[in-house]
């Protein structure tokens, strides 16, 4: 899942929108930010199911320390240190949260690859419910989240200009289309498997 | 490839449309749009 966190992301902007929507976007693909120096340097990698090119949710990911339940807290908190002293407790904690939200929002679609511990030791129980096994139904739930996330973004972008700076309720407008484009787009390359 | 292009779509190309909106700062007392 990629285009589906970002629709999350935008959502909570929506929501909490004194938090900079470029960190909030950052925050909500941390895991997977820090998973990409490791998956070129083979400490983590992906299994490609059926041995056939890598496609829209056909690997087993063997992501034991970025995608770990202990080891996607940590990586919260370590975005969330930084972000309290730049912009206080609060924007902090929203942000420690949408990074903790890839974990969930992933357990709902990985295959049984997440483990509790980083390292994934031997005996330790493996989290996912699967999704992925009906590339359709996770299409939809990405696009859903999308949607919602740039509804939610186009009426809050719109009420705030229209409150503070009635000139800019253009650029409100742009922005939100923005965010609509980029995550269909982000959506459709990733269902085409690229 | 979808996973830096979104990245850098809405990190950077979004990001720099929305700075630009009159959103509250994060150190300012809670108002609601």
């Amino acid at each position: 899942m990629i285009a589906g966190h970002f629709g999350l992301a935008a959502g909570v902007k929506a929501r909490e929108p004194a938090v900079p929507l470029w960190a909030l976007m950052l925050a909500t693909q941390w895991l997977d930010v820090v998973f990409v120096p490791l998956y070129l340097t083979h400490v983590e990698r992906i299994e490609v199911i059926g041995g056939g090119p890598p496609g829209y949710g056909n690997g087993i990911i063997h992501a034991d320390d970025t995608h770990s339940l202990i080891g996607a807290l940590v990586l919260s908190l370590a975005f969330a240190l930084p972000a309290a002293w730049r912009w206080g407790r609060r924007a902090a904690a929203v942000l420690g949260a949408v990074v903790f939200s890839h974990w969930l929002l992933d357990l709902l679609v990985h295959r049984h690859d997440m483990p509790l511990l980083p390292g994934a030791p031997a005996g330790t129980p493996l989290f996912g419910f699967g999704l992925w096994r009906w590339p359709l139904v996770t299409a939809a739930v990405e696009l859903a989240l999308v949607l919602w996330g740039s509804v939610a973004y186009l009426r809050a972008a719109v009420a705030t200009a229209r409150a503070h700076d009635p000139a800019r309720l253009r650029r409100a407008r742009i922005a939100a289309g923005a965010v609509l484009v980029s995550g269909l787009l982000t959506l459709g390359l990733s269902v085409a498997g690229l | 490839m979808s996973f830096f292009v979104g990245l850098l779509l809405y990190v950077v190309v979004v990001g720099i449309l929305d700075a630009k909106l009159p959103w509250p700062r994060p150190r300012d007392p809670q108002r609601r749009p």
